[in-house]
Order: structure tokens, then sequence, then C-alpha cells
């Protein structure tokens, strides 16, 4: 295969299991978890350290990184957002949280990564950016992380389906997005659905992060570049279903991978800097002539249909 | 002393346009970006073809150091040059900030709060990649020298140069005070409390919020200016959002939003604890296996989240709106002995 399909599509698999979490948390808490990028890059220092100080191989970090970034989300929903909820704050003061939560993550990593390279340094390993692709093994002839991801978002949208529409913690989170107080009526425990799903949405993001260096290099600010590109995925999937998320985050992903690739070719290699106005400009022209995103486009086709069946 | 006036003006600046209007501009250091550019780009350029220099196959970037020299050569003579290229920066900034806030705000201004912030927040870095990666505009990676345009008053230039800045920073203050207990001032409060009810009076709210951007926004190039005049460089990598978006905020929602004096308590008591923490740099990284930058930047993310949760009004709460010739206490206690 091209190497440029298969960093097109490895970029776009990664990105678009983010967004699916981007668009969870904006279902569930209702407003942008600007921290969720970061999230992503927590995992893939939990693969940094596996790989290059502990010397097993970076897919073992998959696990771990699901369960440590679960339970800083978690964490993050119990200790902020929940207390902030209760005390009736105004969703632009959630929303400034999350930016300081991904402040607080960033310089968590910052923290890290300058102590392990003051302290193994010496010995190769440079996690303020790294990459562990070298690590990867092949499977037919295609590297390793296709495959894999490619199959972990088929895998992905398959399990929330099924949780989300077989299981009851599912859905009774689908009540909770509905109408938690009318949930809450019907018995459903929102406290342990909530701690369970940002566990979840964590878990997701910090999986893909963990992924993503063993293909792509990984800093500790990768997670804020991204989430412009996330947020875009998200807002032109629509924020309403995660289904169409898949659909934003590919079209957000190929643009952005295919997008550079076309303009170097016009504009020489100096353009491939300015790749964050990729998704900056989708994310413009999606809130200037698609405010809802795909999912909108659906919302506004059955609203008619509900009015017309009405009247 | 200087960073205090600066990050007053840039507290006052995000001050009004979310304190009083409610818009919450996360993009603030692309307009601090924009007054830098300005004066890293235009400034010199001016300078040179205001003495006629600019004939001689130099390229401003290229040969950025000697067009210095001999820009500060030509300055130590001429005071007024020197005045009237910096009057002339200040307009240009004024007018760039403004253009900048106006097309920007086309697409975002009807957006909800959290649409509004990624949305500046992209813009920001934006302006910062392409300081970065545009070379002919600042430098690039490196960086471009800003003439010294007040170099003929040594050896009290610095002196003057920081004068000039609290001067400025004082008439913003009293400019953004005559503007917020103004009938317009009372106004961007009901935009930011109620805006359907003011939409039914009539007022065209999206224009006002465009006016605000306008006016917020120029108010902080002003401040990228006064900035990059003072340092002497501009350096387009050192415009991140941790240092001039972030804090500001932290400073405007510590110093109490809809409080111009709580702008400048904000953003003294900030700059002070950061100046302290730069002194005491080493004394403090004896204790931890890395660097106190990132301490700081903990240290901001747990305060946003502690004022956001415990006292998002801040330090200094807000008082209802003055209105010039009307003494509220008075009325207050009148209504107080009737009753």
């Amino acid at each position: 295969m091209e190497s440029y399909i298969l960093d097109t599509l490895i970029y776009s698999n990664l990105l678009t299991i983010i967004v699916i979490g981007f668009t969870l948390t904006y279902m569930i808490a209702k407003i942008p978890n600007f921290a969720h990028g970061t999230y992503a890059v927590v995992g893939g220092y939990v693969a940094f350290t596996i790989n290059k100080i502990l010397g097993y191989n970076p897919y073992l970090a998959t696990p771990l990184a699901f369960l440590l970034v679960g339970l800083i989300a978690s964490s993050q929903y119990y200790f902020v957002i929940r207390p902030m909820l209760r005390l009736k704050a105004s969703p632009l003061s959630l929303t400034i949280t999350t930016i300081a939560m991904e402040i607080i993550l960033t310089a968590g990593i910052g923290m890290y990564v300058e102590y392990i390279s003051k302290t193994l340094g010496i010995y190769g390993v440079y996690p303020a950016a790294f990459i562990l692709k070298q690590a990867d093994f092949d499977i037919i002839g295609l590297p390793g992380i296709f495959v894999i991801s490619s199959l972990l978002v088929i895998t992905l949208i398959i399990s929330l389906y099924i949780f989300l529409t077989k299981t009851k913690i599912g859905v009774t989170l689908r009540a909770i997005i509905e109408d938690d107080e009318l949930a809450t009526v019907y018995g459903a425990n929102v406290e342990r659905t909530n701690i369970l799903s940002w566990f979840l949405i964590g878990g997701l993001a910090g999986m893909a992060g963990g992924l993503f260096p063993l293909y792509y290099q990984m800093t500790p600010l990768t997670g804020t570049y991204m989430i412009v590109s996330i947020f875009a995925g998200s807002i032109l999937g629509g924020i309403t279903s995660i289904y169409t998320s898949v659909l934003g985050g590919y079209i957000v992903g190929l643009s952005e991978t295919l997008g550079v690739i076309y303009l170097s070719k016009i504009f020489g290699p100096q353009i491939v800097a300015y790749r964050l106005a990729i998704p900056l400009l989708i994310l413009i022209f999606t809130l200037m002539f698609l405010p809802r995103g795909f999912s909108g486009l659906i919302d506004e086709y059955l609203e008619k249909r509900i009015v017309k069946k009405i009247s | 002393m200087v960073f205090v006036a600066i990050y007053v003006i840039l507290t006052i600046s995000l001050n009004l346009q979310y304190g009083y209007a409610g818009i919450p501009n996360f993009g603030l250091v692309a307009f601090v970006a924009l007054g830098g550019y300005v004066s890293g780009a235009l400034t010199g350029r001016i300078a040179m073809i205001y003495y006629g220099i600019n004939a001689r196959g130099l390229d401003y970037i290229e040969d950025n150091t000697k067009i210095i020299l001999m820009l500060n050569n030509y300055l130590s003579k001429d005071p007024l040059g020197g005045l009237l290229i910096f009057f002339t920066t200040i307009i240009l900034s004024i007018l760039a900030g403004a253009l900048l806030a106006y097309i920007v705000s086309y697409p975002v201004i009807r957006l909800r709060a959290d649409y509004l912030i990624i949305t500046l927040i992209g813009i920001g870095e934006l302006m910062r990649l392409i300081g970065v990666n545009y070379t002919p505009l600042v430098g690039g990676t490196l960086w471009v020298g800003v003439p010294n345009l007040f170099i003929w008053a040594k050896p009290y230039d610095t002196l003057l140069i920081v004068g000039i800045i609290v001067l400025f920073t004082i008439l913003i203050y009293i400019f953004t005070e005559l503007l917020t207990s103004s009938p317009y001032g009372r106004t961007l409060k009901a935009l930011r409390e109620d805006d359907v009810t003011l939409r039914f009076m009539g007022k065209k709210i999206d224009s006002i919020k465009i006016q605000v951007l306008i006016i917020g926004s120029s108010l902080a190039s002003i401040a990228g200016v006064l900035l990059a005049i003072y340092l002497g460089v501009v350096i387009a990598s050192s415009y991140i959002r941790s240092d001039w978006t972030y804090w500001p905020w932290l400073m405007m929602l510590i110093g109490g939003r809809g409080n111009n004096k709580g702008a400048v308590v904000g953003a003294s008591t900030i700059v002070v604890a950061r100046q302290l923490v730069a002194i005491y740099k080493h004394d403090i990284e004896h204790f931890f296996p890395f660097s106190v930058v990132w301490l700081e930047q903990l240290l901001l993310g747990i305060l946003l989240i502690l004022f956001v949760i415990f006292r998002p009004q801040g330090i200094l709460p807000e008082k209802p709106s003055k209105i010039r010739g009307v003494d509220l206490e008075k009325i207050y206690r009148e209504i107080k002995e009737r009753a």
C-alpha cells in the first residue's frame, strides 16, 4: 500500500476513536472536555514508559493506558464536575474547568517527562518527543498498528452499539443523556452511571493515545494541538450521535492528512506547519453552515416528520 | 512593573469582553501577537522609509541587526521621529487589531460559548503558527528586533518607555471606566445577563458583540505593541496560549469580572507572584526534579478550578452599574429611610 494511504488511515482511525469519546462526553456532560486530547497524551506516555523504560511491547500498554486514563477521567468527573453541577455552575464555568484540567494534565506530563529525562536521559531515553514505530510488528506486510487501529474502530462501534442498546448500564446512560431527572424517577443511579461512563470515555482516549506513538511522534503538547481536530470532528459529526461522529472524525482526519499532502505539492513542504488550519477551517465552516453537524441533519429530518405526523 | 501594566491592560480588555458583555474570548493571544507582529514587521520598516534607507538592498529580516543599529543611530538624534513612529505604530496596531477582530467575529459571533472558545483558541494557535513559520513576517523561529524609538532620551530611555506604558495603562483604565459607566456599558451588562430582552428592546445584539470584540481586541493589540517596544524584540514562538490567554483569564477571574479595579488587583497579584517564582526559581527547583515552569502551569490550572468553583465573583465583587450623575447610595438610603 502507498505509504500515504497508511498514514491517513491510521491517523483517522485513532482520531475517530478519540472523537467518539469526546462526543460521548459532550452528550453526557453537555460541555466539551478540553482535556480529552491530553487524555490521549497520557495514554501515549504510558506506552512510552512500558516500551522505552520497562522494555515491553508497547501494545501491552493498551490495557494499562485504558485503566489509568479512565481513572483520571472519572476523578475529573467526581472531584470537579460533580461538585460544580451541585453548585449549579454555568456551562461556561464547567468548560473553563476542563481547560484548567488540560493545563494541569499537561503540567503533570511535562513534569514526568523532565523527571525521566533527568534520571534516565543518559540511557538514551528521550520522552520529550518520542515515537515507538520501531516496536511495531507487521501483519501481512502492513504495519500492525494499521490493522489493529482499523479493527479497533470497527469493534468499538459494534461494542458501543451493543452496550448502549442491550446492556442495562448503556440503556440507563441513554436515558440519563435524554433527561436525567426523569431517569432518576425511573430508578437510574445517575452518579454511578456517570462515574462509569467517564471511566470508559477516558479509557478509550487513553487507549487511542497509547497506540498513537506506534506510528506518529508524540510530545507533551500533542494533545493540546489535537483538540482542534477532535472538536472539529465531533461538531461535524454532530454532538447528538456517536455514529455520525465516526463520519466526522474520518472526514477531519482524512482532510487533515490528505490536505497537507495535496497542499505541500502545490505550495511546497513548508505548508506542513500550518496543518492546524485545516481542522480549524472545517470547524468554522461547520459552525457557519451546518451548526448541528451531520446528526443535526438527521435530527432535523426526524423533527420535520414528527411535526408532520402531529399536524 | 511594566509587566503589571501590560497585563492590567490585557485583563481590562478581557474584562470588557467577558466580564461586561459575556463574550468569552479565549483567543486573546492572537491579538497580543498581532500587536507584536505590527511592531516587529512594520515599525522598523516604517522607520527605514522615514529615514530613507530602505533602498540599499537590505532585507529587513536577514540584515535585521544591522538595520536596527542604523535606525537606532538615526533615532538617537531625532526625538520627533521616534515619537512619530511610535504613535504610527500604535494607531496601526489598533487598526490591525480591529480588522482582525472584525474578520474573526464574522463566523464566531452567533455561536454558543463553547464553540466560540474553541474557534478563538484555534485562531490564537494559528496566529502563532503564522508568526513562527512565515519568516518574512517576524523572523520565524528566530526573532526580529524593534528599533528603540526612545533612544534619544538616553540614559532615561527605559524609564521613559516604562512611564509611557504606565500612562497608556492609566488612560485605558479611564477609557474603560467611562465606557462601562455610560449607557453603552449598561447595555453590555444587559447583553451578558439577558440578551433576549435586549433583542426585544430593539438593540442589535450582533453589532454590539462585534463592537465589543473590536474594542477589546484593539486594547490587547496595544498591549502587544507596548510589550514589543519594551522588550526590543519580537519572538513569534513566545506568544503561547498559556501566557497570554490563560493567565489573563485567571487574573480576571481573581480580580472579579465586571470590575475594572478587580482587573488591576488580579493582574498585579499574579504578575508579582510569578516574578517571585522566577526570582526564587533556584531555591524551588532544588526540591523538584523538574523545572518550575510546570509547577507554574499546575498552579494556573488549580487556581482556575478553585476560583471557578469557590469564588466565581472574584476578590472584588461586582457592584451595580455606576450611573454618572446619579448617586445610587443616596437613593438606597432614602428608600430605606422611607420604608
